[in-house]
């Protein structure tokens, strides 16, 4: 989080509690956060159902909602894996009745879904509310919300056809959820403190050790597989079909196909200080192609110079408005060599 | 006698859409479990699809159908409140029809 964010956060949080104290240190900046700002931005829906709208919606209205507003994307039964992961699938009636969705343990899924993962139905709610439709979030109503709830609970086979959610009953399908005991916070991914004190965290400890085994070290390093003779040459030259920067290289196997001829020496230079990434020798690509540079400069006994210059420290407007950017890596001897053969016609 | 099959069936303009989500193992009897043992092949071999009692839509499935699949497809015909009732049977013997109306 920004330090910026963090400020923001400090004054909502302080704007809702003790507006006139926060505001002590900060005089001059902003103002507190006006009641219904705070409402409008205060719309979470925790696991103990605090904040949780009040309405209700049944699994029939759900479902002409769903098919509208989210079956493009979820599929008609929430199945569809196109644009998102599956939101219905995997869980069985033993799940429901176990709250630990077995599959996950087996791995007999092919593709997790949100009803076997999500272990709070709380949080689906928020999350629909806050983030549902894609293209226009916040925009449905809680009724709506609780009815397309109802229709995905309808899908997973935890309530019947004819069921109505509401605010009242939320909290007797949260015993229900599939997934509901297979939540666990007694490692360093959860925030807050140990269990020992009071939270429900470890504080943070991570499940890693980084630490150095200094037993059983082996002395020398053994290869473990090589490439057979007569292997080697079985598609060409493996040191042409890897990529010659990065820490993997091919070997070098029988002839190089591409038997090109060497470059100039100007030429690798220009391609190690990176200018041939906008500069072709006979064609413009960002910058001006060095055909052009050669044809406008060759008549100025001053270009050398002045040209030398530019590649180190950037210019515009000579070509457009693409600017060139500075290039300080280039040593000024290179430079001097690169804009050398620019203007020799580079070759 | 398998798990019961999702029908959505809407008509519009003349043209019925059906969307149906199969629940069905879907073995193909190539793979071996935990213990080396072949899972034997367990998959719908026929599917058939009617609009009130003339067949709509025939087919042959095989075992390289996933597991729960999907089905879609439209005909020609269908008002609102007919009958579309969709059938399978499998390798096993065991059959299901499941039924819906066009919305």
């Amino acid at each position: 989080m920004s330090r910026f964010s963090r400020f923001i956060l400090s004054l909502a949080f302080a704007g809702a509690a003790t507006s006139a104290v926060a505001f002590e240190n900060f005089k001059g900046i902003g103002r507190p956060a006006t009641p219904a700002e705070i409402k409008a931005w205060d719309i979470d829906v925790r696991p103990d159902f605090k904040g949780l709208p009040k309405g209700s919606g049944s699994v029939s209205q759900g479902e002409v909602i769903f098919e509208e507003k989210c079956a493009s994307c979820h599929g008609t039964f929430g199945e569809s894996n196109e644009v998102f992961t599956p939101l219905v699938g995997g869980t069985t009636k033993d799940d429901i009745k176990t709250g630990h969705v077995r599959a996950l343990a087996t791995g007999d899924l092919p593709q997790r879904t949100t009803f076997t993962k999500v272990a709070t139905i709380s949080t689906i709610f928020d999350y629909i509310q806050r983030a549902m439709p894609w293209t226009a979030p916040k925009s449905l109503k809680p009724d709506e919300i609780y009815g397309i709830l109802a229709y995905l609970l309808n899908l997973s086979e935890i309530v019947p056809s004819d069921f109505v959610l509401s605010d009242k009953n939320i909290a007797d399908i949260q015993k229900m959820m599939p997934n509901r005991n297979g939540m666990t916070t007694n490692h360093g991914m959860w925030p807050g403190a140990p269990a020992s004190k009071g939270g429900i965290g470890n504080g943070g400890k991570p499940d890693v050790q980084a630490k150095a085994c200094m037993k059983n070290c082996k002395t020398e390093v053994r290869i473990g597989s090589i490439l057979p003779d007569y292997a080697r040459n079985a598609h060409g030259n493996l040191e042409d079909q890897n990529r010659n920067f990065g820490p993997v290289r091919g070997v070098k196997t029988g002839e190089s196909l591409a038997a090109a001829p060497k470059n100039s020496a100007e030429l690798e230079l220009a391609t190690i200080s990176g200018c041939m990434a906008c500069h072709g020798i006979n064609n413009k690509i960002v910058g001006p192609g060095y055909n052009e540079v050669q044809l406008r400069y060759k008549d100025q006994t001053d270009a050398e110079d002045r040209l030398s210059r530019k590649v180190r420290e950037g210019g515009q407007g000579a070509w457009g408005s693409i600017p060139m950017p500075a290039n300080e890596h280039v040593k000024e001897a290179d430079a001097k060599t690169l804009v050398r053969w620019i203007l020799s016609g580079a070759k | 006698m398998g798990n019961p099959m999702k029908i959505r069936a809407a008509s519009k303009d003349g043209i019925t859409e059906v969307k149906v989500l199969i629940s069905h193992e879907m073995e193909t009897g190539q793979r071996k479990d935990s213990a080396g043992a072949i899972v034997p092949a367990w998959f719908i071999k026929e599917l058939t699809a009617k609009h009130n009692d003339k067949v709509v839509l025939s087919s042959e499935f095989g075992s390289s159908v996933s597991k729960n699949p999907y089905l879609a497809f439209k005909f020609k015909g269908g008002a609102k409140g007919d009958k579309v009732s969709v059938s399978w049977t499998d390798n096993k013997g065991d059959s299901r029809t499941d039924e819906a109306t066009i919305a």
